[in-house]
Order: structure tokens, then sequence, then C-alpha cells
């Protein structure tokens, strides 16, 4: 079921009226069920997985609280880490794993009789099997309380509104307030639609349409010259943006009509003056989840320097292979790994010559805006490429093909407007960067009149431009 | 039920925030309304529904980009409707014929665009009908939506006006009110290229279905019963695609020669020869280009103006 569907609107709006209308006791159980059913609404034997991953850690979490002996403790958060990652292991990396094998036995010159396994990938896998991982690490290291009542539990890692998508959250900001006694205010109802119309807006008019034109070129990149596939690219930016956080901002907003605070997951990312700014602004929950779980268990920057170059790259290129079962990801988290590190030595260097002064000046913060959006766009490439292959072509391309002319798609209209509508969210997003616009809950500065007419013509927006995943389609151009 | 209500009365600021929420449904379904009753004029006058022209141009992009519109308009000296959209097959031209027959009232001639794959179900495109949304106020037009649309399809459209439209529909509806209705794709087919691709078989095939003669037949047969001349006409196609299938292409053409012989009203223009042979005409493989364009225009023009 996904947010942009009027089946969506129809089941949130059942499970508000019925969970303020239920008892306190009540609720936890009734939004676990709801969140069983918004799962099972994809494909129900996934909800077993998803069920089992839950107990698992919620036994591991109690049984490490249960003693205090270290290598007790030690033994079930192997479990719980074992059997949680194992299923992921399997859904998402087994054929990754089986087709790397084979290239590899047959560059040896050998055979195998392996073949590849027919599995679909459980929606949200990833997702929640971090989420519960997390609590079982907390508990571990003292920094959560365990959690004795497996409905609240449940519910913590399954709850609907960021279960397929995000932000992955923890369990000492989220699993604590399924025991709040929520009461309905409307002014969280009207906080959290102005959120979700905000998301939703960003993903059918912006990310949605965008994609059509990415898709295209970069379906077939050897058609297109550099200048068509440098604007694909910067398209590609923005959709993935606009996609991510405006499902995000989706999630956040359906909790909070609930009553819920989920964390902010985007913060402005392409505003970023550095690629360790950007990391603290893109997708947050899971930049978060990697430093804390596995950048400072494996020393941080606390180590000699070699090993904290070595600790950048495992968790670059791991974060990058969270993402998909792909070269093209590993290849993404490495070069921001090595983007990191370049910045860090550039930062040394200006030290060094005594030039870090520059920095104070709005220019060189101007310049590092541009220049981060420019290396993460080039990234990008790798992320969206269909093959590492496809991603040096088209590098290549842009970087040489000084072809001017740029194909505007099956239509110029959409192209034109696609622009535009970049443009758009780059105003909105200085606004939101000078705290005149709202961002996450932050209040805005304009008044009330403007903020309803806002609200009001996105409303339009979406109706007039939203695309629709059951579209007309023209095959003839 | 009791809960919630037990929760709005401690809620201060509920009564507020209501107001807030009943008053943006309404603005938004007025602006809805309004910009949707806006919209869909300046599509009529794009497409030329609600006029008073006396000559109408019915067909997908083949035909859009096939004839000028304001060259034949000078040409016969007579107002022309140019309704043509990409993608409609012979159902939703049924549809559209339907539509100019009831908000035409002067309709003489209706100039129905004809190709080889005109009785080809597969290949056009996908969801034609959701073309027909901005038109929703139609009784004809909301049945046939109605009986392919699903249901929540169907009623989200009906109900929030602004649906109905996406961009290029805004633009059509804007040029409607700019009376702009040139539609050009500059360029020159790659033959190199149509060849390699006729050659791998990369080409929408011919598959004349009987279902789709039937349902033109249908359309002709009212038309006539409305006395209106009907003139199937066919723009050229270039020639390395219409020989790709040879004897399914025959058939085709056979077909239309038919139902030109079956019908008083219905006369059969074909401007396929010499200008198929002529590929500077041709933007790709079935569409013209400008040049083209007005080639076949005043060629249309001539005949047209000899049958009189």
């Amino acid at each position: 079921m996904l947010f942009n569907s009027w089946e969506f609107i129809g089941f949130f709006s059942i499970v508000f009226l019925v969970y303020f209308s239920l008892p306190y006791i009540r609720r936890t159980l009734f939004i676990l069920i709801a969140s069983y059913v918004f799962y099972m609404a994809w494909k129900w034997e996934f909800a077993f997985l998803m069920l089992g991953v839950s107990y698992v850690n919620y036994y591991a979490g109690k049984k490490i609280s249960q003693t205090d002996v270290k290598r007790k403790k030690q033994f079930w958060l192997v479990v719980a880490l074992l059997l949680s990652l194992s299923p992921l292991i399997y859904f998402k990396y087994a054929n990754f794993i089986i087709d790397n094998y084979l290239v590899l036995i047959n560059t040896l010159g050998g055979k195998s009789t392996f073949t590849f396994l027919n599995v679909i990938l459980p929606a949200g896998i990833s997702f929640f099997t971090f989420q519960s991982l997390s609590y079982s690490i907390d508990v571990y290291y003292k920094k959560t309380t365990v959690e004795n009542n497996f409905v609240n539990f449940a519910a913590f890692i399954a709850f609907f509104p960021q279960l397929v998508a995000g932000p992955i959250e923890r369990s000492s900001h989220l699993l604590s307030q399924f025991k709040e006694k929520h009461q309905f205010k409307s002014e969280w109802f009207v906080e959290g639609a102005k959120l979700f119309i905000w998301g939703l807006f960003k993903k059918v008019v912006i990310a949605d349409r965008l994609s059509l034109y990415v898709d295209d070129i970069y379906g077939n990149p050897e058609s297109h010259t550099g200048a068509t596939l440098t604007v694909a690219t910067v398209f590609f930016a923005i959709q993935i943006y606009c996609d991510f956080s405006g499902y995000s901002d989706m999630a956040i907003g359906s909790a909070r009509i609930l009553g819920f605070k989920l964390m902010q997951n985007f913060n402005l990312p392409y505003l970023a003056v550095s690629i360790s700014d950007f990391w603290k602004k893109w997708h947050i929950s899971l930049s978060t989840w990697f430093a804390d779980y596995l950048y400072i268990p494996m020393g941080g920057n606390r180590v000699k320097y070699l090993r904290w170059v070595f600790n950048i790259f495992v968790v670059f290129i791991l974060s990058g292979f969270w993402h998909g079962a792909e070269w093209t990801f590993i290849v993404w988290g490495g070069l921001h790994a090595l983007f990191y590190l370049l910045e860090n030595w550039g930062d040394k260097l200006l030290y060094y010559f005594s030039m870090d002064k520059i920095k104070k000046y709005k220019t060189y913060k101007l310049f590092k805006i541009v220049m981060v959006f420019l290396l993460v766009c080039f990234a990008w490439i790798f992320f969206r490429a269909n093959s590492i292959s496809d991603a040096f072509l088209i590098s290549i391309k842009i970087a040489t093909d000084w072809n001017a002319i740029i194909y505007q798609g099956s239509s110029t209209v959409t192209f034109v407007l696609s622009i535009l509508l970049i443009l758009f969210l780059l105003v909105v997003q200085l606004l939101q960067y000078f705290k005149i616009a709202s961002l996450y809950f932050s209040k805005p500065k304009t008044s009330p009149a403007f903020q309803f007419m806002w609200y009001i013509l996105l409303l339009l927006g979406i109706t007039l431009l939203g695309i629709s995943s059951n579209a007309f389609i023209y095959f003839q151009f | 039920m009791l809960k919630l209500l037990d929760y709005i009365k401690k809620d201060e600021k509920f009564s507020k925030n209501l107001k807030i929420i009943i008053f943006s449904v309404v603005i938004f379904f007025a602006c809805d309304t309004f910009l949707g009753y806006f919209l869909t004029k300046g599509l009529e006058k794009y497409y030329g529904l609600n006029t008073s022209s006396e000559v109408a141009l019915v067909g997908h992009s083949h035909l859009m980009l096939g004839i000028d519109k304001s060259m034949l308009e000078k040409g016969l000296n007579k107002s022309v409707a140019k309704y043509t959209r990409e993608g409609v097959n012979v159902s939703d031209r049924k549809i559209m014929v339907k539509q100019l027959l009831q908000h035409n009232p002067n309709l003489k001639t209706v100039i129905y665009g004809m190709d080889a794959w005109s009785f080809t179900g597969e290949g056009l495109s996908d969801n034609s009908y959701k073309l027909f949304y901005p038109f929703l106020e139609d009784n004809n037009v909301d049945t046939y939506v109605n009986n392919q649309a699903d249901f929540s399809d169907y009623w989200v459209h009906k109900i929030i006006k602004t649906s109905r439209f996406n961009e290029g529909l805004i633009n059509s509806s804007i040029r409607g009110y700019l009376d702009n209705w040139s539609n050009l794709k500059i360029g020159e087919v790659d033959t190199l290229q149509l060849k390699k691709e006729i050659a791998l078989g990369r080409y929408r095939k011919i598959d004349n279905s009987v279902e789709n003669v039937a349902i033109l037949k249908e359309t002709l047969a009212e038309l006539e019963s409305h006395n209106i001349e009907i003139i199937l006409l066919y723009i050229p196609t270039i020639d390395l695609l219409n020989g790709a299938e040879k004897n399914k292409f025959k058939e085709s053409i056979s077909i239309i020669e038919n139902l030109s012989k079956e019908f008083k009203n219905v006369k059969f223009i074909s401007l396929l020869e010499p200008w198929s042979h002529d590929h500077s005409l041709f933007f790709d493989q079935i569409h013209l280009n400008p040049k083209g364009q007005k080639v076949i225009t005043e060629e249309l023009i001539k005949k047209l103006n000899l049958k009189k």
C-alpha cells in the first residue's frame, strides 16, 4: 500500500478514527494489527518474517538484560545479529553473492552448478532489520531499557508510517511513545497534514515526473549527448531527494496525526557545505545508525590514521551496499568515502597554510555548496546507472562529449515544467534554510493567510500535475 | 468514538482548526471547480468543440502532425475543428465523433485519419480513455470512461476536476485560448537507423482486428445517419515501413477501400503516392515534419477543392 494512493487515505482515516476512539490500553495492540494489515496488503507471507525478526530481538533483549555475564550478553547479541541479518542476506544479497561467485569461477576456468534463487525482496526488510538490531545493540550497551511487553516491541518494529521507507527509529525515541497516553490534538493533525501534503507534492509532482526523463536517458545512455546525460544526472539528484524525503515527510506527517513524533530524516542536504555536512543532512536515520553501530564501535576517529581511513571506507561502502545488491552501490559508497577523505585532506592543507579563515566567507560557503552538489551528483551516476560499465560510459560522455544538444524527452512541455519545478524546489529550500518556510515542524515566519493559500496551491498542484502509477502512456514517440 | 469526542471537547484549538480545515476544503473545491471549468473551455477551443466549424479532423498524432489547421481553413474557406489526440484508437475516435455531433451543430464534413495500423489493437497507447477525463460532463464520454476506468479512478476524477488534467492538456488548453494550433516536430527521419530497426523487427506490426473494423463501421454509420460527409484520409507513412509487411499493408488499404464503397457518404483519399517515397517530409516513420505538413496540407486542399 503506497502512501500516494487512495487505499492508504482510506486505511489511514479508519486507523485514525479507531485509534483515538479506543481506550489507551488497547491502542498499541490496534496499531500493531493495523501495521500488519498495512504490510500484508502487499505480500502476507512476509509478515511472518517481520514477526520473526521482531521476536528474535525482543527475546535477545530480554536475555541480554537478565544476565551480567559478558559472554552470555555477547552470545545473545550475536544470536540476534545472526538471526536478524540472515533473512536480509538471503533475500537481498544471495543472488549478488552467487552471481559474483559464478563470475569468479568462470574467470578461473572452472564450472559451477549454482543457480540463482527465485526470491522476492520483502518490502522494508532493510529498514525493520536495522531498527530491530538497534534495539538489541542498545540493550547490550545499556543505552536503552529492555522492553518486556512484546506487543509494544512488535508495534515499534512494525509501525506502519515508517515501516517500508524509514526513518529508522531508535527504541529510546519511538518505543517509549507507545506507552504515552496520546490525546487527539487538532494542532498535531494540522501539523501532520501539512507535512504530508508537502511530502506528497515532492513525490508525485516532482520526483515521479523527473523519473520519466531519467529512466528514458539512463535506459540507453549510449544514444545521448554529454549535455543530456548531465541534465539527466541533475534530474536524478532532485528525483531521489524528492522521492525519499517526500516519503519520509509523508511518514512523519502520518505519525504526527496519530500523536507520534518521528525523527527528522532530511535537513536540506543539497545546501550542505561539505561532504560530512551532507551526511548529517541526508537520510539522517541511516547515517546515524551506521555511525553509532559500526563506525564508533570500530573506533571511529580515535584510532591510528590508516585504521581511520579503513573505517571510513568500510562504513561508506557498507552504507552503499545497504541500498542495493549491485557493484554500482558499492562504488557509490566508495566514492563518498573518497570525497570525505579528500575534503579532510583539503581542510588540513588549508590549516597548514593558515588559509582556513576563508571558511568564514560567504563566497567560500557558496563555492562549497556548489562543489558538494556536483560531487554528490557525480556519485549519483553510479547509484542510478544500470551497470558499472554504463556508469563509466555516462561519466566519460559527460566529461568529453561537448555536444550541447539536449534531448528534451517525449514532451518539451514536460521537460520545461520539470526545470521550473526544480527552480521552485530551490526557492522553497532557500526559504526553509532562512527559516521563513517551515522545515520538519518548525514554525514558519509567513502569515496564516499565506500559509493557508500555500497549502491550497500545493493540493491543486498535486491534483493538476501529480503523476499517477497507471497514467496514460503513449508509445509512438 | 466517545473518547474521540471527549478529546475534541478538551482541545482548545479544535474549533479554530476545524474551521480552517472546513474553509480549506471549501476553497479547494471552489478553486478546483473554477480551474477545471477554465481549462476545459480552453481545451474545447483547442479541439474545436462547441464551435461553428463545418469541417472536423479526427485522428491521432499522425493526423495531428500531418495537417496544418490554419492552412486548411484558408484553403477551404471554412472553419475547421482539429480534434486530434495522441494515442486515440478507433474506440476513442468513436467517442470523439459523438462529441462533435453533439456539440458542433454546423458540422458537415469529417476528415478521419487512417493508416495501415488503424485496425491494430496493440502498440498505440495504454489507458487512452484517460484522455477524455476533461470531458466527463459529456454523457457519452462519462459512460465510455466509466466502462473502462476502475471505481476509485473514475470517482476521483469525477469529483476532483483538476485531477482530469496534466501538463500536456493544460498546454493545449492555454493554446486554445491563444488560438495556437501549430503542431510541429522539427527534424528528418534517420533512414539508416530506421532500416536497421525494421531489419531487427523493431516496429509496430499490423494486426487487423475484425472488432476494430466493426467499431469504425459503427462510427461511419453514425456520421452517415447525420448526413455528414466522411473522408477517410491516409496521410503518408514512410515507404520503408509500408514495405516491411507488404501483404498486411495491402490488406489494410483494401479494408479502407471497401469501407469507402460500403458507405455512400464515405470517400477515401490516399496521399501515399508519391509522398511516402520523399523521406525529407518525415520526422519519423509515421509522422511528418513541418515541410511534410505543408506539402500534404496543400495536396489535401487541392483534392478537396477538386471534389467540389
